[in-house]
């Protein structure tokens, strides 16, 4: 189990090596003279040459590709994000606040759709077909098929515009998360329904579980001993991709909702060119997204034991 | 069930001559005309710059349906092409190609699309590589999934011995084992890449105005929300009717694939 | 000639071949014979170079095997083909790998020594019997001529009737052919019909070999004798002596 485990952290290091090294070279390749975009960002137009020159030397920009990834990176791999090219300022704190606006937001989304969506499965399998079920599936596929950004506004435009029941752009008090939250919560509990109800119909179809019923092991203990943890082991593996979802869903949403967070803050730098906050930004992102996998990965072999017995 | 495909067949139609239905020119400013609610003249009104939306939707379909259509097209070869190698290409090969899907699987796809699409500048092309780039993965590890359970099969050892060459034990004895299951991993990229597209019309870096994208449509309706509410209600149809009917379509045809298998 | 020199094949930490030399001269039939887990396949895939040896060497007249294009026919017959493709393409399969023409004469002669119907070829590996199908997977072996021919259990799928038939069939095709056969199998009853020496291969060792008459007359090991007098106890082997 620990050699497992090393092998998957070793992979997880790798992965966010590459993905550190993607970054730099999707942004040392953009069109442009990199260190110009800078100056403008900073004093505007018609930047002095010196200026050109103190900025390139300050970045590494002289000195080739693997030195400037190497000035990136080493202050990176002790916390330092380094300053916006734009205001000059540290990228870091900026980032914490906008975090602090992101993950409430994403953890309340993500417990509304379990609250919806674990519910919804059960009552929808307890008889598979019945128009129960089939609207859960209905409601399900149509959710899914929803661009976030579309649902965003169709609730502002029934709770905001037209009824005016709550704030449609800030993030002042709670009740402008309503909003977002329910916009949120309602894709990431489409697509769990859909999943959640076919692991749960699945597991039941296992063969052996008749043999439980004929021997009068009650429908309650089955159900939990058996059918549980079988359908429990599909649904832990697409959270990962769930979890890819809600960060998407996050960008579009913080964006319509004008809420000061990771989304905003990236489609932001982007649009402005400020590259360490992309960069920054990016890599945040990557890193949740390869540790929360990795966790994935380690519940996912604990739940099916026939998955540690193979290699990492 | 069948009817499913009846209606993919329909949005492809749509896509290709949706433009030669269009009753008027989608990019013809006609500023004394803005705003006009859905009438005779022109059947769901007209934007802010006084243009038949309907006729902007027909066109429209061309590029965010035809854009997915080619994006994950990209996706299905380049992935194939990387599952492949790593199935056929001995350890090292494997190894590599696992970790650059690996990496490129660390970063959800859309962020590193908007990340790609807005650092290249906003354009179709680069719309078009940011989406292939973060979208051939998934097609990549059922390649290499598929790929080396067949690799092991007798044709496959004797067609190695035989000496022909990689590419025609690739194409004659690999693809054919791996087509049903990349169409429905297909069908699914399809679904994405519509959404992808008219994600990223909508922040701003998808296709440009004035060309008539479903989410670039979205981001000019949504300022005239109060005045014409309408207006954002058609494009995110679109949007949501093609990718229902794709994902429909994808589920069925995995439905009749699995059931094609119980039989054999 | 093949020349098989001292290999050792290793798996992970247990060796699945320990030492095994031999020599196969053309238009000869050597047969493998022991029992499930004694190395037999791990020796073909050696032979073919599908596994790597840890030790010594394999080659026909002084080069590497795989530049002859050695054939080999598979224990399942059905599996040996693609199941999406014709019988005719998998048949040609050879001829299109080396660029090959084909010839058609050579085809027919084939065809009529192996008592394959042509006209079957059209159709697919699940639309022909096995014993049809395992009569193409050694037509398939033969189109392009290799000088040595690997049979791995070519008679185990099939039925006993179609069994005597199809080792008689490749006893003829060898004659009329001249390649070298390497025939794995565990029916010792064949190995002494149609085989010029055998080999016994035990827990991936040789641990005897000599000609089919000498060895069915006096095996000169314990674990030889235990081999051959259960072969005579199921009525496989007449007795000689």
């Amino acid at each position: 189990m620990i050699g497992v485990f090393a092998g998957l952290l070793l992979r997880a290091l790798f992965v966010l090596t590459g993905a550190a090294l993607a970054t730099f070279a999707l942004l040392w390749h953009a069109p442009g003279d990199p260190a110009l975009a800078i100056a403008e960002a900073r004093y505007g137009q018609n930047v002095s040459k010196e200026v050109l020159g103190f900025i390139r030397a300050e970045s590494g920009f002289d000195d080739g590709f693997w030195t400037a990834f190497w000035a990136w990176l080493a202050p990176l791999m002790q916390g330092d994000f380094g300053q916006s090219s734009v205001n000059g300022r540290d990228v870091w704190p900026d980032l914490v606040t906008a975090m602090s606006y992101t993950f409430p937001l994403a953890l309340v989304s993500l417990a509304l759709g379990l609250a919806v969506s674990v519910p919804l499965a059960l009552i929808a399998t307890r008889r598979p077909g019945s128009w129960l079920d089939r609207g859960a599936v209905a409601l399900a596929s149509v959710g899914v098929a929803i661009p976030a950004f579309w649902l965003g506004l169709l609730l502002i435009l029934l709770f905001a515009v037209q009824l005016g029941w709550l704030p449609a752009m800030g993030a002042e008090t709670t009740t402008h998360s309503i909003l977002p939250a329910m916009t949120l919560g309602f894709g990431v509990a489409a697509s769990l329904t859909r999943i959640i109800r076919s692991g749960i119909l699945e597991a039941r179809g296992q063969p052996f579980l008749p043999a439980f019923t004929r021997r009068g092991v009650a429908r309650r203990d089955i159900a939990r001993d058996h059918v549980a943890p079988h359908a429990a082991v599909p649904v832990v593996t697409v959270l990962g991709l769930e979890l890819a979802f809600l960060l998407e869903g996050l960008v579009v949403v913080e964006v319509i909702f004008a809420r000061p967070g990771l989304g905003s803050f990236l489609v932001n730098a982007v649009f402005a060119r400020d590259f360490p906050k992309v960069q920054a930004v990016v890599l945040l992102a990557a890193v949740i997204f390869v540790v929360v996998n990795l966790a994935i990965d380690l519940i996912y072999r604990s739940l099916d034991p026939r998955v540690s017995c193979r290699d990492a | 069930m069948r009817s499913v495909y009846v209606l993919v067949a329909v949005f492809a139609l749509l896509a290709l001559c949706g433009p030669m239905l269009a009753p008027h020119d989608p990019t013809a400013i006609n500023i004394p005309n803005r705003l006009r609610p859905p009438g005779e003249e022109w059947l769901l009104g007209t934007d802010a710059l006084g243009r038949d939306i309907l006729s902007r939707l027909l066109h429209g379909a061309r590029w965010s349906l035809g854009l997915a259509f080619i994006v994950s097209l990209l996706g299905l070869i380049i992935g194939t092409a990387i599952g492949l190698i790593a199935a056929q290409g001995g350890r090292v090969a494997d190894w590599i190609a696992m970790r650059a899907t690996d990496t490129f699987l660390a970063f959800p796809e859309l962020i590193a699309a908007v990340v790609i699409a807005g650092v290249l500048g906003a354009s179709t092309a680069s719309l078009i590589f940011a989406l292939t780039l973060t979208g051939w993965m998934r097609y990549a590890r059922v390649a290499r999934g598929i790929g080396l359970s067949v690799s092991n099969r007798g044709y496959v050892i004797r067609a190695r011995l035989a000496g022909l060459s990689p590419l025609a034990i690739a194409r004659w004895h690999y693809l054919p084992s791996l087509l049903p299951s990349l169409i429905v991993v297909w069908s699914g990229m399809l679904a994405r890449a519509i959404l992808g597209i008219s994600t990223l019309g909508f922040l701003g870096f998808g296709v440009q105005p004035p060309m008539p994208e479903w989410g670039t449509m979205l981001l000019d309706a949504r300022i005239h929300m109060r005045s014409t509410p309408l207006q954002m209600i058609w494009p995110g149809l679109c949007v949501v009717i093609s990718v229902l009917t794709i994902n429909l379509a994808g589920d069925a045809l995995r439905d009749a694939l699995a059931e094609q298998d119980a039989k054999t | 000639m093949l020349t098989v020199d001292n290999i050792s094949v290793r798996r992970g930490v247990s060796t699945t071949l320990r030492e095994v030399s031999f020599s196969l001269k053309p238009r000869c039939t050597l047969a493998v014979v022991g029992e499930s887990g004694a190395g037999k396949s791990t020796l073909i895939n050696a032979i073919l170079g599908l596994v790597r040896c840890s030790a010594g060497s394999v080659s026909w007249n002084g080069a590497p095997v795989s530049q002859y294009r050695p054939a080999l026919v598979m224990q399942e017959p059905r599996a040996a083909f693609n199941p999406r493709l014709s019988l005719w393409r998998s048949v040609m399969e050879p001829l299109v790998a080396q660029k090959l023409a084909v010839n058609a004469e050579r085809l027919a002669t084939l065809c009529r020594a192996l008592e394959v119907q042509p006209d079957l070829l059209e159709r697919r590996p699940d639309q022909v019997s096995i014993g049809q199908a395992q009569r193409m997977g050694i037509l398939r072996a033969l189109i392009a001529a290799p000088p040595l021919v690997l049979f791995d259990e070519p008679l185990s799928a099939l039925d006993a009737v179609t069994q005597k038939h199809t080792a008689r069939l490749i006893a003829d095709m060898q004659e009329q052919e001249g390649f070298a056969a390497l025939i794995v199998t565990h029916d010792l009853g064949y190995a002494a019909a149609f085989a010029d020496e055998i080999a016994v291969l035990r827990a991936g060792r040789i641990e005897e070999l000599a000609t089919a008459q000498a060895f069915v007359a006096a095996p000169q090991t314990d674990y030889g004798r235990t081999l051959r007098d259960a072969a005579f106890a199921l009525g496989a082997l007449e007795r000689v002596a």
